[in-house]
């Protein structure tokens, strides 16, 4: 029974795994029997093609002060997520969802008040 | 899903502790506002821990449970009232030492207060992802409390350590979870027992796999052999009175949770583990012990110790039976008591002088007599002296495992328990016969808090060494609910 849902996952894994392989062989196959032109230049072999310019490396440092803010905001992203099928199925549910809910968001709220206070909310 | 309880009556403990800690973090907040004392924040912490400990008495004798998911009868019980006393101790005993060298004072307290309530749930999860997120719970508040000592980067460099390979930990622990949810069809305990009692030799592979895991992620939990890595160094960089509630709480509740998974929806499969088990805890016994020879430190000698005592508490469930299982539970308060008198004394020695040093205790009986009577009776009974609550303990837990069929492991426990006396002599030795330091010589007193918590805790030690009858009696009845043969 296992060994079978493994192996299911198995061609699966193949299949995702030559799709980008695939390309990369071909091109290659073609550049050897010469099918295939190579003029590299700077703009081809930059990271993006189209968008915004990349500028120095992924290792630079990062400012502290933005983890902070994207603790808060991965924590109410998160609450969202939690209260959205609450309020889909609002009319439907007895007082207790209610209240349940407003422990969840009376915990939440604490942990904001939290933040406020010990000044995490400031930029400095 | 209508025929579920829930009755919210059955968690009053847990209530109390989270509650008491958020009341606890908001007048934290507040302090200044409200003219609060330095002692107010303690003061907080211990009431609602004794509120909560004595509420949870009223379940004595209880069958039931919350949702399926946390069994509410007497080996919960049993915790509940063991955690909440830890916490006080830890509480009365470490407030001068938060008061000087934490800053945050509030989440001090409430991290011990929600990590307590983590470690509760584990004794009572009878589901795995309930037990999955106990141990999440008691771990995260675990991390950064540890780390809490912010202006000191050993305390920063042990969280790092911690959070890291707890993270690890956790991942393979969930991991084997889900491969024994995918063999047994449920994170049901019960029904757990149930699919592996009908046979499980169609499974083969995905079952060990998951028992290996699952052995590794508890493993690092409780620090065994060769798991252990992170134990010294978060032991050492961890506040004093961390570190105490990392050996007592956490070690206990990791066991808690192993005992019932064990005894319980793993029994049927006990051929797949046995093995393993006795591996672990035969390394475990001998590496704690040895490697504790060559420690200078008190508080890595400490976690090397107790890494040794984790050993014993493996063999016990190696031989797993309604024996054990009773023994385990005796020795784990026994070692509970015993540790946090060790600890105590240390907290009040730090207090006093600052130090952790294993030199700096030369001549503590000349400067601090009642001290160093604290410190011999705890490692002596670390060491299982007679008279003292290791010994018994100890020796009830040998003898379970002997007469479970495993008396080659037994011989080993005894081995590794004597070469363990070596480095509690050595503690020893250093305040009864070297000089204390030049200029040091004065005698000194411990604060009122000092006296209560260490007199208290040595009190019980000499009580389970010399009338532990009581102790055995509900240690049984906690043990029955497992329903072993």
């Amino acid at each position: 029974m296992i060994p079978e849902q493994f192996g299911r996952v198995g061609v699966l894994m193949l299949f995702a795994l030559s799709f980008p392989a695939l390309p990369l062989i071909v091109s290659q196959l073609f550049y050897r029997l010469r099918i295939r032109p190579e003029h590299p230049d700077p703009v081809k072999n930059a990271t993006y093609e189209c968008g915004v310019e990349s500028e120095g490396s992924a290792w630079g440092q990062f400012n502290a002060r933005y983890y902070l803010f994207a603790l808060g905001f991965v924590i109410f992203d998160v609450e969202v997520v939690f209260l959205y099928p609450w309020a889909v199925n609002h009319a439907g549910l007895a007082l207790g969802a209610l209240v349940k809910a407003a422990v969840f968001i009376g915990v939440l709220a604490f942990g904001l008040a939290y933040a406020w206070r010990r000044g995490a909310l400031e930029w400095r | 899903m209508s025929d579920l309880n829930f009755d919210y009556a059955l968690l009053i403990p847990e209530f109390i502790l989270v509650g008491t800690a958020i009341l606890i973090i908001m007048a934290d907040l507040f302090r200044k506002e409200l003219g609060l004392g330095r002692l107010v924040l303690p003061a907080i912490a211990a009431l609602g821990t004794i509120a909560a400990g004595a509420a949870s008495l009223a379940y004595i004798d209880d069958v039931d449970d919350f949702a399926n998911v946390i069994a509410i009868d007497n080996y919960t019980t049993f915790f509940r009232v063991l955690f909440t006393v830890v916490l006080l101790v830890v509480v009365v005993s470490g407030y001068e030492y938060v008061e000087r060298n934490i800053r945050h004072t509030g989440e001090f307290y409430a991290l011990l207060l929600l990590s307590t309530v983590g470690a509760i749930y584990m004794a009572g999860a009878r589901e795995l992802l309930t037990a999955y997120i106990s141990i999440e719970l008691l771990s995260f508040s675990l991390y950064v409390a540890v780390s809490l000592a912010k202006t000191n980067p050993r305390s920063a460099e042990a969280g790092l350590k911690y959070v890291l390979l707890g993270g690890v930990a956790s991942a393979m622990l969930l991991y084997g979870m889900s491969l024994i949810y995918g063999t047994a069809g449920s994170t049901q305990y019960s029904e757990i027992a149930a699919a592996f009692s009908g046979g499980t030799s169609e499974y083969g592979f995905a079952l060990l796999l998951g028992l290996v895991l699952l052995i590794a992620g508890l493993g690092f939990k409780a620090s065994a052999v060769p798991f252990h890595m992170w134990t010294p160094d978060a032991y050492e960089g961890a506040p004093l009175p961390i570190t105490a509630y990392l050996s007592a709480t956490s070690k206990a509740a990791t066991f808690a949770l192993l005992l019932r998974i064990f005894a319980g929806p793993l029994l049927p499969v006990i051929d797949q583990w046995q093995w393993m088990m006795a591996t672990i805890a035969v390394m475990t016994m001998v590496g704690g012990n040895l490697i504790a020879l060559q420690q200078t430190n008190i508080k890595r000698l400490l976690a090397y110790s107790s890494i040794g005592q984790v050993g014993y508490m493996l063999m016990a469930i190696t031989t797993i039976s309604d024996a054990s299982a009773s023994a385990l539970l005796v020795h784990v308060a026994g070692y509970l008591i015993t540790n946090l008198a060790v600890f105590s004394a240390v907290i009040a020695f730090h207090n006093r002088t600052g130090k952790e040093e294993l030199d700096d205790f030369a001549g503590l009986a000349e400067t601090n007599p009642y001290l160093a009577m604290v410190l011999t009776a705890g490692m002596f009974s670390l060491a299982g002296m007679p008279l003292l609550a290791g010994f018994v303990t100890k020796f009830i837990l040998f003898q379970a495992a002997a007469s479970g069929g495993y008396l080659w492991l037994a011989t080993v426990a005894v081995i590794a328990s004597t070469i363990s006396l070596y480095y509690y002599l050595q503690v020893i030795r250093r305040m009864y016969l070297l000089e204390p330091a030049r200029g040091e010589s004065g005698r000194w007193r411990l604060s009122p808090a000092g006296y209560i918590a260490t007199g208290t805790l040595t009190a019980g030690v000499f009580l389970v060494g010399i009338y532990a009858g009581p102790l055995f009696t509900v240690a049984d009845r906690a043990a029955r609910v497992l329903a072993l043969s």
